[in-house]
């Protein structure tokens, strides 16, 4: 890092690529005999958003203690830029990090608060000042500099944690589910926010959230995790579109899981028998006999009117609906398929559902994709 | 107890009367101490200050006051300086091991007094300690310390450790962490430790005793010899403004104590 960088930590950079790479490299965590993290490797690249996303339990706080240097490794090493720094204590690696629950100091102001980390480092005065005043403004919070954090509200207190975690131009921020106290109105506004502070400074982000919709909305990479592992890691739409298992699809969205046997591999596609319903699914090359586990998402199935085709058709009754304002949410019991979840834009709906209606349910070969299990995928 | 039942009589009795009983020997002392008599008694045709009078005239209770002092502060340095170190290594480490140390730095509260006293005797004969003012500040400031670290065990269990890796995760070194972050959050629980701690010197008698004989007086010993040798009511005098003295520092825990609460 340059000496210019360094002075100008708020300062706007100039777009991507400011920021620090970092690099996992076959990290595991053993707690005795039990593995929280299992050989998880992955790379975030320069001034790029990574969000860990996993349910509860998964692994996800321990992988970011990890890149603090909290929680050392059992195997595998941490890389900065390309340099081990696995042996690094925490005080020395001084990334800057959010805590669940903002882990802000009680007994000092927010100015002292955010002024923390320049104290650590001995900078002069006006300096500290110029730097908090600086960060508050930031975070929207300059009026707020001489309150205590237990009289601001979460969002608030939210915010000061970010001001503190950025004010010492740290080589990367990690985020352990920083909205996760919110309530959902404030939650979205300040995912905004994160996401317009992470364009602004251009730094490595790290964040860590077991909300699917917060992980979409903020990052430029998705590492999916489960039971320690990592499962899956891309773009959202490609992790959403393409999720590689059944935990994946599950995981991010919803979907349904269709299982089907292949006929034939034609030029279209495949062709499936799933009990009695003949299926036809593009993109995929497999020999005939191989068992196949389709993922299809609900508002990718259309409701078919009287003379509409399509290139997959089953007919079902509605066995439950719930309107959402947006669309309702269909659950469509079928012969073949079981029961298939619909999602269907309320505006114009094309039939008021309601329990026991007859409907025919249509979708193109290429809406759903080949998933593995997750027992196979491992 | 907000919204419970009322106590009922025969509870309430109880409360006042065992209060009552606790409080008695310490009410005797106040029109003793009061008393125009000569010699230790209740007040017979009026109240008389000559006592006290006396008390701040004297030599040799001024100087067992000052000893007591002396030591009863440095002792609570002691206290405070150990006890808060090893109940924050406790703390620190939180493993088994340091639950055995914790509970060994609880035995001299465990240990009746004489028994602690007789091994002190030993000892400080062979370190050429008896009788001088560093014994008996060692002796109560060693005492001393399950008091702090009780107190202090207490604050830091309410410590969020979030806290200490958020400081040392900002770049803060484990002394800048101790002074900045943790000492600030647990300062209630050692001011409340060292009120404990000195008090704790301020009355010791049995140790003193046996360690100590001509040089060093404190007040506790110099009223213990004052019973033995003769009835003086000075001495009813100095209890009571022990107690006073007493009941200021609780006092002020207990304005620590609400302060920190907020
Ligand atoms: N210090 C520890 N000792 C034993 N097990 C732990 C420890 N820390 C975490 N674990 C276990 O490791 C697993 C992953 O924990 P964590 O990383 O906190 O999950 P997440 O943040 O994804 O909810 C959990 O099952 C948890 O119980
Ligand atoms: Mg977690």
């Amino acid at each position: 890092m340059s000496a210019a960088t360094r002075e100008a930590p708020l300062a706007p950079r100039a777009g991507k690529g400011t920021g620090h790479a970092l690099e996992l490299r076959a990290l595991s965590k053993r707690y005795g005999a039990f593995t929280a993290v299992d050989a998880v490797s992955l790379r975030v690249e320069r001034g790029q958003f990574l969000t860990l996303l996993g349910p509860s339990g998964s692994g996800k706080t321990t992988i970011l203690m990890a890149i603090a240097g909290f929680v050392a490794p059992s195997e595998g090493a941490v890389l900065l830029d390309g340099r081990d720094i696995t042996a690094l204590p925490p005080e020395r690696r001084a990334f800057g990090m959010v805590f669940q629950g903002y882990a802000l100091f009680p007994h000092m102001t927010v100015a002292e608060n955010v002024a923390f980390p320049l104290r650590v480092r001995r900078l002069s005065r006006a300096e500290r000042e110029a730097k908090v005043r600086a960060a508050l403004d930031l975070v929207q919070l300059d009026r707020f500099a001489d309150r205590r954090p237990a009289q601001l509200s979460g969002g608030q207190q939210q915010r000061v944690a970010l001001a503190r975690a950025l004010v010492f131009d740290p080589d990367l921020l990690l985020l352990d589910e920083p909205l996760s106290a919110l309530d959902k109105k404030l939650r979205a506004e300040l995912q905004e926010e994160l996401k317009a502070l992470h364009r602004r400074v251009g730094r490595t982000f790290v964040n860590v959230t077991h909300d699917q919709e917060e992980a979409l909305s903020l990052s430029d990479q998705v590492a999916i995790l489960n039971h320690g592992r990592l499962v899956q890691m891309g773009a959202p739409a490609a992790l959403y579109e393409r999720p590689r298992t059944r935990f994946v699809a599950d995981f991010l969205g919803t979907s349904n899981f269709l299982r089907g046997t292949v006929q034939e591999a034609g030029d279209p596609g495949l062709a499936l028998q799933a009990g009695g319903t003949r299926l036809l699914q593009a993109g995929a090359d497999l020999p005939p006999g191989s068992p196949v586990l389709l993922s299809l998402r609900p508002e990718k199935i259309a409701l078919l009117g009287e003379a509409e085709r399509a290139a997959n058709e089953v007919a079902g009754t509605i066995a439950a609906w719930a309107y959402l304002g947006a669309g309702y949410s269909l659950t469509v019991r079928t012969a073949d398929l079981g029961a298939l979840r619909v999602a269907l834009p309320a505006w114009r709906a094309p039939i008021a559902p309601s329990e026991g209606l007859p409907v025919r349910l249509g979708w193109a070969a290429d809406a759903a994709v080949p998933v593995l299990e997750d027992a196979d995928a491992a | 107890m907000n919204g419970g039942h009322p106590a009922g009589p025969l509870a309430r009795f109880l409360a006042w009367g065992t209060v009552f009983y606790l409080l008695l020997p310490i009410t005797i002392v106040i029109p003793v101490s009061l008393t125009d008599q000569r010699y230790l008694s209740l007040p017979q045709e009026g109240l008389s200050l000559q006592h006290y009078a006396r008390l701040l005239g004297s030599e040799a209770w001024l100087s067992a006051i000052g000893q007591s002092l002396w030591i009863a502060l440095g002792a609570t340095a002691v206290s405070v300086v150990a006890g808060t170190l090893c109940a924050i290594g406790c703390w620190r480490i939180g493993r088994r091991s340091s639950e055995l140390v914790r509970v060994l730095m609880l035995l001299p509260l465990i240990i009746p007094s004489i028994v602690y006293a007789i091994g002190l005797y030993r000892w400080f004969g062979w370190l050429d300690l008896l009788d001088r003012l560093l014994g008996v500040t060692l002796a109560h400031g060693v005492t001393g310390i399950p008091y702090v670290v009780i107190t202090v065990s207490t604050a830091l269990a309410a410590f969020d450790p979030r806290l200490e890796q958020a400081a040392r995760g900002m770049g803060a070194s484990l002394g800048q962490t101790l002074r900045w972050v943790i000492l600030p959050r647990i300062m209630p629980g050692i001011l409340s430790g060292a009120i404990f701690a000195f008090i704790h010197s301020w009355d010791e008698l049995v140790m003193v005793l046996f360690i100590a004989s001509r040089q060093v007086v404190t007040l506790p010993r110099k009223i213990w010899d004052g019973i033995n040798e003769n009835l003086d009511p000075t001495m009813a005098a100095v209890a009571v403004l022990l107690i006073l003295f007493t009941v200021l520092l609780l006092a002020l825990d207990g304005a620590v104590r609400s302060r920190a609460g907020r």
